[in-house]
């Protein structure tokens, strides 16, 4: 039995920066949402604001969050260490630096959020090096370094085409590609970068957080290989127009996604810990959403009812997917950094805190049941287009989510 | 009590944080061996490779037995072979798993 040291502890500084980070964009773009509520109802999503919004929220919020967690969970999950820590913190600076300013632009003036958004794109960029010259360090690579390394590529086209977007609005050139652009950039944007990302972090943190053993993996490939499938299929559909194979590709994409909550179920049959902590609980709920959302998602398109309600099922796959899933595992990462920094030192000396004693679970059920009925409720206001239900699941859920990051900050005082 | 004995009961005040059941029960401990001088060395793992709570409890170990009064030198190894499974649990920290 040699030694073998897999330790692979980051800087906690920097996963702290991130998330820190995130939470003052999300408590900026709930205010832009509820200042511009009524321009959701009426369907116009594409008015400066809600750009801003938008922005604030993806980029500031969950891609800042999600940078974050993987400064902490790329080692964890691929057992190296991050390639250069300095040059996470110069990340860090340059893509928050980024970011603010972009959205700032987006506001006040779109055609000027060129350099803003170049600056972001450099921040992401940095970030990519850094997650691939990470991953390039991992001894074995396996089918979760598929999932993650397809996710990074995936961020780096759909920053690449919001640059090529936003060159398009301001010079006016290329205005035949930018519908179909756009789609590509969403369609990237969150069924490629976070959902793969989300995919492969979780064949590491389910058998982790529910302490599962002798479970297969062999469901993995197929999930891959098929939601893989799906993406490519849709993007080609999108730009040749092809309706059959846009169908094609968002039923490859819900068997893919069915596949992974079918395999992470399997994973939880097998699994030793009996009661599973809340916040992770409802990260895995929050994979039965996407997949619910994914299954009408390709019903609506079958049944030619899509168009009529992307934006509140991108809104909904955005929230309830996503973010839900980034909440649950933040509630178990931010307790997980300050009990490090805080009581590394003391364990086995005295008597310290378990993870779970640092957090209140029956806030954290309260505060996620609120999010997913809010989310539910403008969701519904949306589908329905009605301003009052809107402004009170607005209202709602600006209220529930600044709360949960106050409460996930509350973790600090422990 | 032996050494042995006396440092694996001392152990069992450290606990998995994430878990909250201490590192005997949870099969952790592979071996505690102590020479004459009472130099010790703890060979151990832990329940998945990367677990990001690695370093904390490899040094929540070491403290430990460094704050056994008998103990010289103290040297903890942590190991991946054989890999930790759940058979290696005490019936205890099954009970405490809900199993």
């Amino acid at each position: 039995m040699p030694p073998q040291s897999l330790s692979s502890e980051t800087n906690i500084k920097l996963p702290f920066s991130f998330i820190f980070f995130s939470f003052i964009a999300l408590v900026c773009s709930q205010i832009l949402l509820l200042s511009n509520g009524q321009f959701m109802t009426s369907g116009t999503f594409r008015i400066p604001a809600l750009w801003s919004a938008a922005h604030l929220i993806i980029l500031g919020w969950a891609l800042m969050t999600a940078m974050g967690a993987m400064y902490q969970l790329v080692p964890v999950a691929f057992l190296t260490k991050i390639w250069n820590e300095t040059f996470g913190f110069i990340q860090f600076f340059v893509t928050a630096i980024g970011i603010l300013t972009f959205a700032g632009t987006l506001y006040w003036a779109p055609q000027d959020a060129f350099i803003p958004g170049a600056l972001t794109l450099i921040g992401i960029l940095m970030f990519i090096v850094q997650m691939l010259m990470t991953l390039r360090k991992q001894a074995k690579p396996n089918i979760l370094t598929a999932f993650v390394g397809t996710g990074l590529v995936c961020l780096l086209v759909t920053i690449s085409i919001g640059i090529t977007l936003i060159y398009c609005l301001s010079t006016g050139k290329g205005t035949e590609y930018y519908q179909p652009l756009f789609k590509t950039h969403l369609l990237m944007g969150i069924t490629g970068w976070f959902t793969l990302l989300i995919f492969g972090l979780s064949y590491k943190m389910v058998p982790m957080f529910s302490l599962s053993h002798g479970f297969p993996m062999v469901q993995a490939r197929y999930v891959y290989g098929i939601y893989i499938s799906g993406l490519i299929i849709t993007i080609i559909s999108i730009f040749s127009g092809n309706d059959l194979l846009l169908k094609l590709g968002f039923l490859l994409l819900f068997i893919g996604f069915t596949t992974f909550s079918w395999h992470v179920s399997i994973i939880i049959k097998k699994r030793l810990k009996k009661k599973l902590d809340k916040p992770f609980s409802f990260a895995l709920s929050a994979i039965g959403f996407g997949n619910l959302i994914h299954f009408v998602a390709f019903v609506m398109l079958f049944t030619n009812h899509f168009s009529g309600l992307i934006g509140p099922l991108i809104y909904t796959y955005l929230f309830l997917w996503i973010i839900l899933s980034i909440l649950g595992y933040l509630y178990k990462i931010v307790p997980f950094l300050w009990w490090t920094h805080k009581y590394s030192q003391e364990i086995g000396k005295k008597a310290v805190p378990s993870l779970k004693q640092m957090t209140n679970e029956k806030v954290i059920t309260i505060l996620l049941s609120l999010f997913i009925l809010s989310v539910l409720i403008v969701f519904c206001a949306l589908s329905l287009k009605i301003a009052i239900l809107f402004n009170i699941g607005q209202v709602m859920f600006s209220v529930t989510f600044i709360s949960i990051a106050l409460n996930t900050l509350n973790v600090l005082r422990k | 009590m032996s050494l042995v004995e006396k440092i694996r009961e001392e152990l069992k005040s450290v606990y998995d944080p994430e878990l909250g059941i201490n590192v005997v029960d949870l099969g952790l401990i592979y071996n505690i061996e102590v020479t004459e001088d009472n130099d010790v060395t703890v060979t151990m793992t832990l329940t998945t490779p990367g677990c990001p709570l690695h370093d904390s409890i490899s040094s929540g170990v070491q403290y430990c037995v460094e704050g056994v009064e008998e103990t010289n030198n103290v040297f903890v190894h942590t190991v991946w072979e054989p890999a930790w499974s759940p058979d290696k649990m005490t019936d205890e920290g099954k009970r405490l798993l809900g199993r």
